[in-house]
């Protein structure tokens, strides 16, 4: 068959080379280090070594009267340029821009992104992006994007800008496992609970929003297959003679996988995970479903910012759900957590103001509070998170809702201590996106019966 | 110069001197490019290897060509997952979507021509209505209407809120729902070209069996269904292609098939991806050669006994309001249930919160959705303005516009001009060839349309991605047909005779043309501009590739209720029937042309 394949592709690929048309050119690769400096990458290395208010009096100069293009996974980039624009008018009063601000769908930041790096001058002047698999394999290395690491920032973290290895993270988000509790006799007490028999949680697709793949690529990873083997150690006799067959089961694809010891516990809960989930298209809707009265017994993986947006009506309420993490007794991952990462494209057309305002975002309260101010986004700046959570007192739940401990965020240090948080790592998603990766598209999705 | 060159001079003069030969040139040259340009452009991106995704890992390298795509796809362990059983699922709702319009059109048609049914003008204008509607948000009704905790694990729709009736997992998702989907959207399809048939069928042939004394039972299968054969090839045929294209309803009806595959796989398996769309074409071009033989193998009927006096329609007896009252209740889920739905939904204090419909407290309705004036990321707004003050949704209405006013524009003048054409040299070899060529892009689904024109535009010399530029290019290639087909059977009416005499009075041809010929043929050719522009309104499929939300109309809506955030998502459906209720109205109006003109009486 790979034969044939081979010769009828063959005479087709001879055609279609000599007389195709409208190529898609693969963006040139990214320069090496060692090589001078030009064009954006040039004005990035120096806008490092600037303050912010350097970098502002630069953007003045380079984007007044001009309008300014970002992409990003986040909508709230539309509502943080405004504000950037009120600072800079702070330094200049006379100081205009326009703006605009698109947040495509369905992994479409990427070709979009792609097809914009392909011009001489891009469209967008910067990008705030979600998964760093694929930000690393398809924007990386291809020189589509360039990393700006601001000073300040870098020294709130106790380092520079040239010392700073990885991307610039703007915050990072946790998904998490909450469930409705109108049926007080229904908890979850172990992660292994979201995979029992007759379960089904409402998550975001992976084909559709690939950090949940990279969330299940991570738990392979053998401090997040410890975290499954230990709670599946906590689960009772009971429970675990319902799991072991696919634990053992799955014991020779996790040494095939060249996974680690507790491999087969990953691949386990994965199984169980991809069999039984119910896809939704966002997280929106998922929170919709499960603060509704009547989504008894049901629970979701989702974005824990999404219980702000719930209005309290007579059957709708913040108070009909719980974060499973914050039980008692709880055993196991309380959920995943990944980065939204900051960059300036490489053919941006107004570097300067994409520095300023990436450094704005990553450097003030106000540039950080149109994420700041919802819970379960946290600034990678220490400094941020800590005056963000002045303000904001995210710690104590949110003021206009019913006083309820689901809106009481515990913080970005206890998610990943004790709510064992698996944080997505790009050079491992993207080690393992075509074995384990593979492995995973293989099963058998949920479909109701 | 010899006498050869110039007796061939001569004759080239001679065929450059007929318009209708200019335009078949040009045309010509004009849709062979833009067909066949993007299907080699997405043919050679099949080869082409895509930094981060399959290809590279099994090809090992950075850049370049390889057969990695194809032989992972027709041969990897993910095949069956990847290829088959979304081919299978797309062929079943093909199948399924093109039956269920065809009996339900199909059967409108007859009751609304040929029968004595009551309440006939409204209902032809009513049955309409889900065609105009972008096709997935029937399918967010159906959602709405059945979903429920205990089958689809979501909180409960309206008919388990209300009644406590859940109805099962086949009914709510998979191949059923959307096949019903499907196939209630482009029921109207089927209606009016059966319908045009039944209108215009000679009732002679029905009448002469009567006298023959031949049951009724066996003068429909024999007589009238072999008359409106080709109206049935035609709905199969549009219909087919349609349906193979469509990504939101089985998107949001959970069936996978080869356009929701193409989406999914796109980002890690970009080539294989663009297989998908190959194979999509592939049925384009299939539909085409079906079409092409069932031209060749039409039948012609005569009468071989006495003729009739009169049109004469079936008499329903009490039945005509029976029949007529069911109508009413089904056209009122399929047509204004949604309608009343979207515009209920907008006044929802949360998404899917019924609240007000159990305990009618008016506390839990709320007006946030359609005034807020202010970024606010609370209470479910996610910093949107309410529609009235919303920028995205307005910006996105006028560019929708710009794109559909251009497009049936565009594609309305040159479908006429193709239609004139190819009836002035009807089984001339170049006039044959614009027509198919013309009326491909047309079967072809449209993701893979979308998609293969997206690779076209996504290079360094030809960089349209998200211009309005690319989504008229590929909007006019898409709808050409919906014009030339109108046009060509207009033309074909009409007399040689009328433009002859003209012409040996001297009339240049634009004359003819604005003076004699179109005016003539106004009713059908602006019909041909209209569905253009009312079908881009809508368009999500052809244009979803192309540009990101907040750049049209359908993509904004569809971002919407990917969100979740069906007021938005309502209020933009409800924007959208408003506009093109009042354009077919005000083209009535203006030139007396409408959808469903001259079959609803």
């Amino acid at each position: 068959m790979k034969k044939i394949l081979m010769v009828m592709l063959s005479i087709v690929l001879a055609l279609t080379t000599f007389v195709g048309c409208g190529q898609k050119e693969t963006p040139a690769p990214a320069d090496n280090g060692g090589a001078e400096l030009s064009g954006v990458k040039a004005i990035i290395a120096e806008a490092q070594g600037m303050t912010l208010e350097e970098l502002a009096k630069k953007a003045i100069e380079e984007s007044n009267g001009k309008t300014f293009y970002g992409v990003g996974n986040s909508s709230r980039g539309k509502s943080a340029l405004p504000l950037f624009i009120e600072y800079l008018q702070t330094i200049d009063p006379s100081y205009k821009m326009e703006f605009e601000w698109q947040q495509p769908k369905n992994n479409k930041i990427f070709d979009q992104l792609t097809a914009d790096g392909l011009k001489e001058t891009g469209t967008f002047a910067m990008t705030l992006i979600q998964d760093g698999n694929q930000i690393e394999s398809k924007m990386v290395q291809t020189g589509v994007l360039d990393t700006f690491i601001p000073k300040e920032w870098a020294e709130a973290n106790g380092t520079t800008p040239e010392a700073y290895e990885g991307y610039l993270p703007l915050q990072t988000l946790n998904k998490i496992f909450e469930y409705n509790c109108v049926n007080p006799d229904k908890t979850y007490d172990n992660c292994w609970d979201f995979v029992a028999e007759g379960e089904h949680g409402l998550f975001m697709d992976i084909d559709s929003e690939i950090v949940g793949k990279n969330f299940l690529y991570m738990l392979t990873k053998d401090e997040y297959a410890a975290y499954l083997k230990d709670a599946y150690d906590k689960l009772s006799a009971e429970e675990q003679a319902y799991f072991q067959p696919t634990v053992d089961a799955l014991e020779k694809d996790a040494a095939e996988l060249g996974l680690g010891e507790n491999g087969k516990y990953a691949l386990a809960w994965i199984k169980l995970w991809v069999n039984s989930y119910n896809a939704v298209t966002d997280d929106g809707p998922i929170c919709n479903t499960l603060v509704d009265a009547s989504a008894v017994d049901k629970f979701g993986l989702l974005v824990y910012s999404k219980v702000r947006s719930v209005e309290e009506t007579d059957t709708v309420s913040v108070n009909n759900i719980k974060v499973a993490a914050y039980q008692p007794g709880y055993e196991g991952i309380g959920g995943y957590a990944y980065c939204h990462y900051l960059f300036v494209t490489d053919n941006s057309p107004l570097p300067w103001t994409a520095c300023a305002f990436i450094a704005y975002m990553t450097e003030t309260v106000d540039g950080f509070s149109a994420w700041g101010k919802d819970l379960g986004g946290y600034s990678s700046n220490p400094v941020v998170a800590k005056e963000t959570e002045a303000k904001f007192h995210h710690s104590e739940g949110l003021s206009a809702k019913v006083a309820c401990e689901t809106t009481m965020d515990k913080g970005y240090d206890w998610w990943i201590g004790d709510g064992k948080l698996v944080v997505e790592d790009p050079k491992y998603c993207a080690s393992v996106a075509f074995t384990v990766g593979s492995w995973i598209e293989m099963l058998d999705k949920y479909t109701p019966e | 110069m010899s006498k050869s060159m110039k007796i061939r001079l001569n004759s080239i003069k001679t065929y450059l001197s007929k318009p209708q030969n200019i335009i078949l040139i040009l045309t010509g040259i004009l849709v062979t490019f833009t067909t066949i340009a993007p299907i080699f452009a997405i043919i050679r991106d099949t080869f082409q290897v895509h930094p981060g995704t399959i290809d590279q890992y099994l090809s090992g390298k950075a850049s370049g060509y390889t057969f990695a795509n194809y032989i992972d796809l027709f041969t990897s362990r993910l095949a069956k997952t990847n290829l088959w059983t979304p081919l299978i699922n797309t062929v079943w709702l093909a199948i399924g979507a093109c039956t269920f319009a065809i009996l339900f059109g199909g059967i409108f048609a007859y009751l609304i021509t040929r029968t004595n049914m009551a309440f006939k003008k409204y209902l032809s204008s009513i049955f309409i209505f889900p065609y105009i509607m972008p096709q997935w948000t029937l399918a967010v009704v159906w959602q709405n209407l059945f979903n429920s905790n205990a089958v689809t694990g979501t909180s409960n729709g309206l008919l388990a809120s209300l009644f406590n009736i859940t109805m099962p997992a086949w009914w709510c998702v998979g191949l059923f729902p959307c096949i019903i989907v499907l196939g209630m959207h482009y029921a109207p399809f089927a209606y009016i070209l059966i319908g045009g048939i039944f209108k215009n069928m000679d009732a002679n042939l029905e009448e002469a069996a009567t006298i023959l004394d031949t049951p009724r039972w066996k003068i429909f299968t024999r007589v009238t269904i072999p008359m409106v054969k080709p109206a049935i090839l035609s709905t199969i045929l549009l219909v087919a292609g349609s349906t193979i294209g469509s990504y939101p309803v089985p998107h949001y009806l959970g069936l996978t098939t080869l356009a929701t595959k193409y989406v999914s796989m796109n980002d890690k398996y970009t080539g294989e991806a663009s297989i998908i769309g190959i194979i999509m074409m592939l049925f384009g071009v299939a539909i085409m050669y079906l079409n092409q033989r069932s031209l060749h193998s039409r039948k012609s009927y005569t009468t071989v006994t006495g003729k009739s006096g009169h049109i004469s329609k079936v008499d329903l007896g009490s039945g005509r309001y029976i029949i007529a009252v069911v109508f009413v209740i089904i056209t009122f889920f399929t047509s204004i249930y949604p309608i009343i739905s979207f515009a209920f939904e907008t006044f929802l204090p949360n998404p899917g919160d019924y609240s007000f419909l159990y305990t009618g407290n008016t506390n839990n309705l709320t007006t946030k959705w359609w005034v807020t004036n202010e970024n606010v990321t609370e209470n479910g707004m996610y910093g949107q303005m309410g529609i009235l003050h919303n920028k995205t949704i307005w910006n996105a209405f006028r560019g929708t516009i710009l794109v559909s006013i251009v497009c049936c524009l565009t594609a309305g003048v040159i479908g006429t001009l193709i239609g004139y054409a190819v009836s002035k040299d009807r089984h001339g070899k170049l006039a044959s060839y614009v027509n198919s060529m013309a009326f491909l892009p047309y079967l072809m689904p449209s993701v893979a349309v979308g998609a293969a024109y997206f690779i076209l535009f996504s290079s360094g010399k030809v960089n349209l991605f998200n211009t309005y530029t690319a989504l008229i290019i590929v909007g006019t290639v898409k709808y050409i047909p919906f014009a030339s087909r109108s046009s060509l059977n207009s033309m074909l009416q009409l007399s040689n005779e009328i433009e002859e005499s003209a012409i040996i009075q001297d009339v240049p041809w634009i004359k003819r043309m604005t003076r004699i010929i179109i005016p003539i043929q106004k009713s059908s050719i602006v019909s041909g501009f209209l569905l253009p522009f009312m079908t881009c309104l809508r368009e999500l499929s052809l244009f979803m590739l192309l540009c990101v939300q907040g750049f049209i109309l359908s993509t904004t809506l569809d971002y919407f209720d990917e969100m979740g955030l069906y007021a938005f998502s309502s209020g933009i459906n409800l924007i959208l029937i408003v506009t093109i209720l009042i354009s077919n109205y005000a083209v009535n109006k203006i030139t007396g042309a409408s959808l469903d003109e001259g079959i609803g009486g």
